[in-house]
């Protein structure tokens, strides 16, 4: 039997191990079967290329890693043209895309794009990169905003559209009621915290941008408080992410309430790191002969 | 390419700040190029989680070379490896330098620019090419074998940049093509040397990297695009570490 099976709204997953936006491409090939993933979420895309932010974009710092990548894509036109037919070639899992905008009009005409092309399962949509200064957050932080932007996105799509949440508001529970109230059909989270990082000696930002997002381990005990409390709110199927490395890890995000979850910074420590949280995960409710789905949101307090 | 954790088979100290590590990577060696780099860490450490991009120093048989120096944390971790202890070897990562045959070449190493034009060196001889290598360095610590040595503070030969030397050694000279690494400044210098005389300039790049195999986009490095109107940014990881100096946005 498949312990693994996990829905994502309408969608069937084989397993619940996806990879986080922005921290992984078909480049893993070289390291394991990319079909054995849950599913496979892209980079995210906008209407218009980006170039991105300028350099330095990395810096490892305690526990975790800050980031200032600005959501560098090719633009929707040229991930239909170049990245797409690659995928669904490489690819039988779910394609998941995952897109943002500057204005809701964006986020409109991708998502109508998108839409005449074959081959994607769901969409992630980014209303929480804190990378960009249009794009994504903007969104992300007001209810309102993330109601109106749903409710104009809903009636073009009849496939999954999944809100990728961003902790980095007051009450992130109020944000993914709105989404659940405007129809969205599922919710990752969290996205990268806020994060900056000095050099005690010369006073220099670590990152060109000052301020960028904060992932890796030192975010999952954050990420796990956030999706307990979403799980709470709403009844939307979750993708729990932040700081996953290992099959451990993934256990604690399903126990708060995530039926998926997605491995991110983990991918650059453990090129293997999803099939090691996948095969680990397989062991373990063999050898306590239960399934995924016996211990969603079964946290004991 | 291959993430593998494989026995150090030597360690060998050059000074306090510069040792080379060899491990047997077997069959993988044979197509391993100048100008590739290795990302290395130590298995047993939870921090730092990053590998750090080593370039290959030197190739015999199945054994690789890697000379490294000490600058941070992960690199200090690599100087305490001993002999039979295990590392976390992930590569070859990225492109190499293009090695053309019976031209007049010319090398130019600024510190721990040194090692990938060590394996360069031996693959241009070997293609029946003539070369001519200046290197430099802060000071005498910096200072590896080569024809022509220059030291920031005198240390060692000639006081000043090596680039001062390009500068000189191009006065008299007409060589084919010139090879560089080592920092960004002196790099930049020898393109505007290069561009002066007419010669075709490859360097290699060192950037902060996470994934090491153009998935992350961290490692950015500014690129003309659309036949030098635009402008964008490229992978050192994937793209690079090597690319025409006239494609870089210096």
């Amino acid at each position: 039997m498949n312990r693994m099976l996990t829905k994502l709204g309408k969608l069937h997953l084989q397993n619940p191990v996806t990879v986080a936006s922005g921290t992984f491409g078909p480049e893993y090939g070289e390291f394991f079967d990319l079909n054995r993933l849950g599913a496979y979420v892209t980079k995210t895309i906008t209407l218009h290329p980006k170039i991105g932010n300028p350099p330095p974009r990395l810096y490892e710092t305690e526990a975790g890693l800050l980031n200032s990548i600005g959501l560098q894509n090719p633009g929707v036109d040229g991930f239909i043209s170049k990245d797409l037919p690659l995928l669904k070639e490489k690819l039988s899992i779910p394609i998941i895309v995952s897109f943002s905008g500057g204005t809701i009009e964006e986020f409109v005409n991708i998502l109508q794009q998108l839409e005449k092309q074959d081959g994607i399962a769901a969409y992630e949509v980014n209303i929480s990169c804190p990378n960009v200064e249009k794009e994504g957050i903007a969104f992300g932080v007001d209810a309102l905003v993330v109601y109106e932007l749903i409710r104009r996105l809903r009636p073009l799509t009849s496939k999954e559209l999944i809100i990728k949440l961003t902790p980095n508001v007051t009450d992130i529970a109020g944000i993914a009621r709105a989404a659940e109230d405007s129809e969205a059909d599922a919710l990752a989270l969290i996205n990268t915290l806020q994060g900056m990082a000095i050099d005690p000696l010369t006073g220099q930002s670590r990152i060109k941008m000052g301020i960028c997002g904060y992932s890796g381990t030192g975010i999952k005990p954050l990420a796990l408080a956030n999706v307990f409390k979403v799980a709470k709110a709403v009844q939307l199927p979750i993708i729990g992410m932040g700081g996953i490395c290992t099959w451990q890890d993934a256990m604690e995000f399903f126990y708060a309430g995530a039926g998926s979850i997605a491995v991110g910074t983990g991918n650059f420590i453990n090129p293997r790191a999803c099939m090691d949280v996948l095969e680990g995960l397989e062991k373990h409710l063999s050898y306590k002969e239960i399934t995924l789905q016996d211990i969603i949101g079964k946290v004991s307090l | 390419m291959f993430n593998r954790i494989l026995k150090i088979k030597d360690i060998q100290h050059l000074n306090d700040y510069y040792f080379v590590l060899c491990v047997d990577i077997g069959e993988p060696a044979r197509e391993v190029k100048p100008g590739q780099f290795f990302e290395l860490k130590r298995p047993d450490q939870l921090f730092p989680m990053l590998r750090k991009p080593i370039s290959v120093y030197d190739i015999q048989g199945s054994m690789v070379f890697l000379m490294v120096k000490q600058v941070g944390k992960g690199t200090e971790l690599l100087a305490q490896m001993q002999p039979g202890r295990d590392l976390d070897v992930l590569g070859p990562c990225g492109n190499s330098f293009p090695v053309n045959s019976g031209q007049k070449a010319v090398l130019v190493s600024g510190g721990i620019g040194y090692p990938p034009l060590f394996l360069l060196k031996q693959e241009l001889g070997k293609a029946d090419n003539s070369v001519y290598w200046l290197h430099g360095g802060r000071s005498r610590i910096d200072i590896f074998h080569a024809d022509e040595i220059w030291t920031d503070d005198g240390s060692a030969r000639h006081q000043g940049f090596v680039t001062e030397g390009l500068f000189k050694y191009l006065e008299h000279n007409q060589p084919d093509i010139i090879y560089a690494c080592g920092p960004r400044q002196m790099l930049k210098t020898c393109h505007q040397v290069a561009i002066q005389y007419d010669i075709p300039l490859y360097v290699s790049l060192e950037e902060y990297m996470a994934c090491g195999i153009g998935v992350c986009h961290g490692c950015a490095v500014k690129v003309k695009s659309d036949n030098g109107i635009g402008v964008t940014y490229k992978t050192v990881c994937k793209d690079g570490p090597v690319f025409n100096a006239d494609e870089i946005i210096w």
